[in-house]
Order: C-alpha cells, then sequence, then structure tokens
C-alpha cells in the first residue's frame, strides 16, 4: 500500500507537479455480481479522472480507488444511490505524503552544513565526525582536523585546530567526553565549535583571542567509549581496553594520568569504575594528548570537561597541598562561574579537586598543572542530580552557552597574563 | 524513630502560611530550643555529653551529604510521589564529631520540586538533624519541611498518579526511563515517580558520611496485580554512587496506595561482576531478600 502510494508521487512528479490535497482513497465492498458491473461502470467516466489502486473483480474482493477531489462527491453519491458499500481508507493523501516524507527526513537526514546541524540533539560519532569535516570545510582559513592519535579499538582521535595563523602561538586546549557517559560534554563541545567560527570576526572577545592565540578543541576524547554508550551501554564510563588477567574492561581515562598516579584516589580493581591501568598513560586515549601537549609545548590554558554536578575545578586532586597557583586560580574560577551564572542563573561551585569534590588520583589537570600549564581546570556541567548524565537534550545549548561564558573568562584572562 | 518536633510544622490545610519574618523567628526559637532543651529533640544539647565536640572542619561536602540523606528519608516517609522534593541549597549547618568518629549534624536547607511545574519556582525549607554512623549506612534522621504544597492538592495529585497507573496495560512494556537522551515520556512520568519514590528509600539507607547516591535510570518494570487495589511495582533502578562512580543496579520491590506507609524491599548488586554487562540481566531467581518494613 505504500508502495502504491510512492508511486503515485512518483508518477505525479513525472506528469508534472501534481498535488493530491483533499484526494481520498475509498474500499468499495461489492455485494454481488451487480454491484460490481456498477462499479466497472465508473471506471469509464475519464472525467472522474479514478485511479483504481485495486480494480472490481470478484464480489467480496475489496475495491480500492483513489479519487480526486473534485469528483469525491459525485462519486460517493453514486455509490450510496445504488446502496454500494464503502469505508475511507485515506481521508486526505496529500496529509499522509507529507507526514511520510517528513518521517523520512527525520531518519535519514544527515545535515548537508553546520547550519542546518541539530544543536539541541544527542549525535551518534559518525555525526559527530561528519559535523567536523563540515566545518572544516565550511571554513578553511579557521578550522583545520588534527588526527593526533587512534584508539585501543583503532578509532581515529581527531583535535579541531582554531587558529588564524602564526607560529606555534600560545594555545588554549578544551577537551569534551573523555567519560564517554556524560553526553552533554560531547554535545556542547559541538557547540563550541560552531560558535567559535560565527564569532570570530563578530565578538571582539572571542576575536582578540584569536588573534593571538589558537584553540584546540578534542570533542570526542574517549570514542571507544562513546560508541559503546550508543550500542550496548549508555552509562559506560572507561576506555574499552582490555585488562591482561582479568575479564573487566576498560581503565579511567581521568585516573590514568602521570600525576600521583596509583595513589589513594583510584582503584587497581580493573572491574571499578575508577581502576587506573596498569601504568601511568597505558590508555591511547590518555597518550596520544600527553604527546600532543609535550610535542606542541605552548598550552597555556588547559580545559577538560565532563558533567554532572555543576562545579569548576583546579589542581590538586591526589593532594591536600595546595597547588602554588592556588590564589589566584581560585579568583578565576570564581570569575568564570559568575559569569557563567549571568546567564540562566545556573549556580556552579569552586575550588580544589580535593575540596570541592572528592580525592582523585591521576587525573588530567593534575598532569597538565606539574607540566606547568597554571590554567588547568575542570568542569561539571550541568545538573546536580535530577537527570545526571541523562540530561534532556532541551538543556544542551543552555547548557553550551552558559559553560561558553566561563570558557571566555578563562580565555581571556588566559590571553591577558602571559607567562 | 524520633517523634516528630512540632514547632516547625506549617498550619493546617487551608491555613495561612507564616511570612518570612514570622518563620525566621519560629526557626530561630526552634534552634535555641534544640540547644538548649536537654530532652526531646534528639538530646540536642546533650552536645557535652556523649563525648560529642564540635567538628572543627566542617566540610561544605558534609552538610550536602547530610541534606541529601535526609530529604530522601523525608521522600520515602511522606510516600507520596508527586510531592518529590530535592535539595536546592544549604543555609546553615553545624556538626558534631564524637570519640567513634561519628558525626551529627544539624542544618538548614532550602528544597524544590523534583518535578517542577511549568514557572513553578517556589521553594520549601526543612530543618533536619543527622547522625552518621562513621562509615556504616543508613543514617539516624530527624527532619521537618515546611509544607509547600497544599495537602489536598498533593492528595489529589497522588490519586490522579494511582489512577493513571491503574490504567496502564499490563504487562508494560517498559525499557529504559529517561531514554538514553533523557527523554521520559508523559505517559510514564508516573511510572518514573514511583520508582524514585521507592529509590528514595534505598538510598538512604545506603547512604554514608562518604558516600551518595542519585537515580541514574529506571532499567526494567514489572507491575503486578494486587486484592487491594494497591500498586504492586517490581523494577530495577540503576543508583550512580558517588565518589566511586559505580553504577549499582538494584531491584526493587514496592506496594503503594495514596495515603498510605510505602512498603519497600530491594536487593542491591555489588561491584560489577566480570562478565561483560551490556545491560543489567536479571535472572528470576534473583530474590529481594532485605526486608524492610513489610
Amino acid at each position: 500500500m505504500r508502495g502504491l502510494l510512492i508511486l503515485s508521487v512518483l508518477l505525479g512528479a513525472v506528469f508534472g507537479k501534481e498535488d493530491f490535497v483533499g484526494h481520498q482513497v475509498l474500499r468499495i465492498s461489492a455485494a454481488d455480481e451487480a454491484q460490481v458491473q456498477k462499479v466497472t461502470e465508473l471506471e469509464y467516466l475519464e472525467h472522474l479522472q479514478l485511479d483504481f489502486w485495486r480494480g472490481p473483480a470478484q464480489p467480496g474482493t475489496p475495491i480500492d480507488v483513489r479519487v480526486p477531489f473534485s469528483s469525491v462527491q459525485a462519486v460517493k453519491v453514486f455509490l450510496e444511490a445504488h446502496g454500494i458499500e464503502y469505508t475511507i481508507m485515506i481521508e486526505d493523501v496529500q496529509s499522509l505524503l507529507d507526514e511520510e516524507q517528513e518521517q523520512i527526513f527525520a531518519f535519514q537526514t544527515r545535515a548537508s552544513s553546520t547550519d542546518t546541524f541539530s544543536y539541541a540533539t544527542y549525535h551518534t560519532l559518525d555525526e559527530i565526525y561528519g559535523f567536523m569535516d563540515m566545518l572544516v570545510a565550511e571554513h578553511p582559513q579557521l578550522v583545520s582536523k588534527l588526527q593526533i592519535g587512534s584508539t585501543y579499538e583503532g578509532r581515529p582521535i581527531y583535535v579541531l585546530k582554531f587558529s588564524t595563523g602564526g607560529n606555534n602561538r600560545p594555545a588554549i586546549w578544551i577537551d569534551t567526553g573523555i567519560h564517554s557517559r556524560e553526553w552533554v560534554t560531547q554535545a556542547s563541545g559541538i557547540w563550541f565549535a560552531k560558535k567559535i567560527t560565527q564569532d570570530y570576526g563578530q565578538d571582539p572577545a572571542l576575536t582578540s583571542i584569536l588573534d593571538n592565540m589558537d584553540i584546540f578543541l578534542e570533542i570526542v576524547t574517549n570514542p571507544d567509549g562513546f560508541a559503546f554508550t550508543h550500542t550496548k551501554n549508555r552509562l559506560w564510563r572507561k576506555t574499552r581496553s582490555i585488562t591482561p588477567g582479568s575479564s573487566c574492561i576498560g581503565v579511567d581515562p581521568n585516573r590514568n594520568w602521570d600525576a600521583g598516579f596509583g595513589k589513594a584516589g583510584a582503584s587497581n580493581n580493573p572491574c571499578s569504575e575508577t581502576y587506573h591501568g596498569k601504568f601511568a598513560n597505558s590508555e591511547t586515549e590518555v597518550k596520544s594528548i600527553v604527546d600532543f601537549v609535550k610535542s606542541h609545548g605552548n598550552i597555556k590554558a588547559f580545559i577538560s570537561i565532563h558533567s554532572y554536578s555543576q562545579l569548576l575545578l583546579y589542581p590538586y586532586g591526589y593532594t591536600t597541598e595546595p597547588a602554588s597557583d592556588h590564589n589566584e586560580l581560585d579568583q578565576l574560577a570564581k570569575s568564570a562561574v559568575t559569569a557563567l551564572a549571568s546567564l540562566y542563573g545556573t549556580k556552579f561551585k569552586y575550588g580544589s579537586i580535593i575540596k570541592a569534590i572528592y580525592r582523585a588520583s591521576g587525573g588530567t589537570i593534575d598532569w597538565t598543572y606539574n607540566q606547568g600549564i597554571k590554567y588547568s581546570y575542570t568542569f561539571e556541567l550541568r545538573d546536580t542530580g535530577r537527570y545526571g548524565f541523562l540530561l534532556p537534550a532541551s538543556q544542551i545549548i543552555p547548557t553550551a552557552q552558559e559553560t561558553w561564558l566561563a570558557l571566555k573568562t578563562i580565555m581571556e584572562y588566559t590571553m591577558n597574563h602571559p607567562y | 524513630m524520633q517523634p516528630r518536633r512540632q514547632l516547625l510544622l506549617a498550619p493546617g490545610p487551608g491555613g495561612p502560611r507564616p511570612t518570612a519574618p514570622m518563620f525566621a523567628l519560629l526557626l530561630l526559637l526552634a534552634l535555641q530550643g534544640a540547644a538548649a532543651a536537654p530532652a526531646g529533640f534528639a538530646g540536642s544539647a546533650g552536645s557535652e555529653d556523649s563525648g560529642w565536640r564540635q567538628d572543627p572542619e566542617l566540610q561544605s561536602g558534609l552538610l550536602q551529604q547530610a541534606a541529601r540523606a535526609a530529604l530522601h528519608f523525608f521522600n520515602f516517609r511522606a510516600g507520596s510521589p508527586s510531592a518529590l522534593r530535592v535539595v536546592s541549597a544549604v543555609q546553615q549547618g553545624r556538626a558534631w564529631v564524637n570519640s567513634k568518629n561519628e558525626r551529627k549534624v544539624d542544618l538548614v536547607f532550602t528544597t524544590e520540586r523534583y518535578n517542577p511545574e511549568e514557572g513553578e519556582e517556589r521553594l520549601g525549607k526543612c530543618s533536619a538533624r543527622v547522625f552518621f554512623r562513621n562509615e556504616k549506612p543508613r543514617p539516624a534522621i530527624n527532619i521537618t519541611c515546611t509544607r509547600f504544597v497544599e495537602k489536598s492538592k498533593r492528595q489529589q495529585e497522588d490519586y490522579l498518579l494511582y489512577k493513571h497507573m491503574k490504567q496502564l496495560k499490563t504487562p508494560l512494556d517498559v525499557v529504559s526511563i529517561p531514554d538514553s537522551h533523557g527523554h521520559i515520556d508523559p505517559s510514564l512520568r508516573p511510572i518514573w515517580e514511583l520508582a524514585f519514590l521507592g529509590g528514595s528509600y534505598v538510598m538512604w539507607e545506603k547512604t554514608t558520611q562518604f558516600s551518595h547516591y542519585y537515580l541514574a535510570q529506571l532499567s526494567s518494570l514489572k507491575q503486578w496485580k494486587t486484592n487491594d487495589n494497591a500498586i504492586d511495582f517490581d523494577y530495577t533502578v540503576l543508583l550512580h554512587e558517588f565518589p566511586t562512580q559505580e553504577i549499582i543496579p538494584c531491584r526493587i520491590h514496592l506496594v503503594w496506595y495514596p495515603g498510605k506507609p510505602l512498603k519497600v524491599k530491594y536487593h542491591c548488586h555489588g561491584l560489577q561482576t566480570p562478565e561483560e554487562a551490556s545491560g543489567i540481566e536479571e535472572g528470576s531467581a534473583v530474590a529481594p531478600t532485605e526486608l524492610s518494613n513489610f
């Protein structure tokens, strides 16, 4: 039946723009030979322009006919006058076609540009990688895509570089999705990428930042884990590496860095969500970033984004000893969360990792800070537990918007305080 | 269970709410009373005896911890899926610690509706005393909260929820609530709220001074018929545990009738078994074993 509908549409298209507004499809039950005959007579009345999908045959077999709007009355009167039973199978053919089209689009649509890409919904890994390519294609002067490594399962690890020139300029690093179940972070990363391309040349602050610094953005920092959250387990956190000697899979990529590695604040049980791995940087997803940061040598701010809890954190997580730049980091954090709250009133707390959340060893920003990247921060985005990891898609854009204000605060400050 | 402290209850249904200054006065009196009175409010002034000394480094984390635990307990005891609350902000708190490293926390905090209606921004207020028994779970809780939904309205909403669930076609074909995108179909919302209510009991019982929980997802559900028309749910929720970050599946069996105390049995799994968990497979042989107040 669907096939017939599509066929009509195709035919309509072939024969010029035909639309089917008000057309009805009737199912006629001819009770006997005489009635079948009567319906056959209708067939010969060309001016009615009837389109029999199932022509008159035996009594008892249904007769299906598409009736153009202009003939509907006449046909019904005819059938009723002769006591021939019928039902209306389709009230309005055009509405049905329209609905179908929508559904086809809903299922299939690959956005053809970053302007038609849907930012208010969660995407698959393929869709995100497709988005990156589109963004680069649309802004080749500003954006490029680097592959910094491959995942355990062999997926490419990509970083977007936003640069207006120069040679190894001081840079800002932002990563999202290191814990794969924290979906609002990858979704925000996509939004940030687009935002940068929109605001360069429009927003004075962002323009100034990019005229002086580069921005590196790794949207899917844990691609294997992310793919797994789509296919098998929405709440998967770790990488997907196999641990020899255990049947449990995965290492917590935020316990695998070489800062207090293996100390209290991580687990040595491979089945645990905070398993630190056999040794620091055992995970390629982590090692790739380490190698990149070391070889770049000029990263001045490093921001790693997680969810949830609504926190802005600075080092350390593996020790209670305050970072030597503690006061400055605290002040900057305060400004950043104030900027964030200015948009929708979303309240963030801030502080060192160990004080504001819990002891955690082998964490990303503890390592980057110890490397000399002074402005090292971790965000925990919305919410505070009501939805947790399963944050409704309707909150993606507001979350990204408010977080962006905090990011800009940090980036601007970094630019204005070279070291 | 300690008797509820009457002073802080709002006037009965239909009565006027205390105005803010009035409430502040009541609160002040209550807290002062709590400090001075030797009996009644959970041995409060016995801060001097049983070796309680003021906690020297009161961490804000402890107050948050206490607020969450207290509210889980409150939600469970209220037994009202349409009146669930979440912590909004801790306003004030004090803590004492004893030689056994147990902690006693007095606090005042604001609450919001778990399921806020359009544009609704009202905050409720609770005062609570929470006893954490070092690393042991199931903190003892004494809590009173202002009423911020009229009792009759709450009863009405509970009853609507109840009727809605009675009409659901069993067996329910429920996979995950919320789905991966955080979406809950409006027709399934009551199920989620009732599941959350049962989950509150579990989360209260599992909370320690150091661990706390959120309800991540409802992963399976079976609804049974009962002779007395109560709602009988047999379901599995996934709890998100801090600070371990573990996802803990808990099988819960609850029986609920509007206005009656909630009955809950549950069984939670330990650390992930080495088998690949691609979803939580529950054998039918697994029976809830921990009896609570059945």
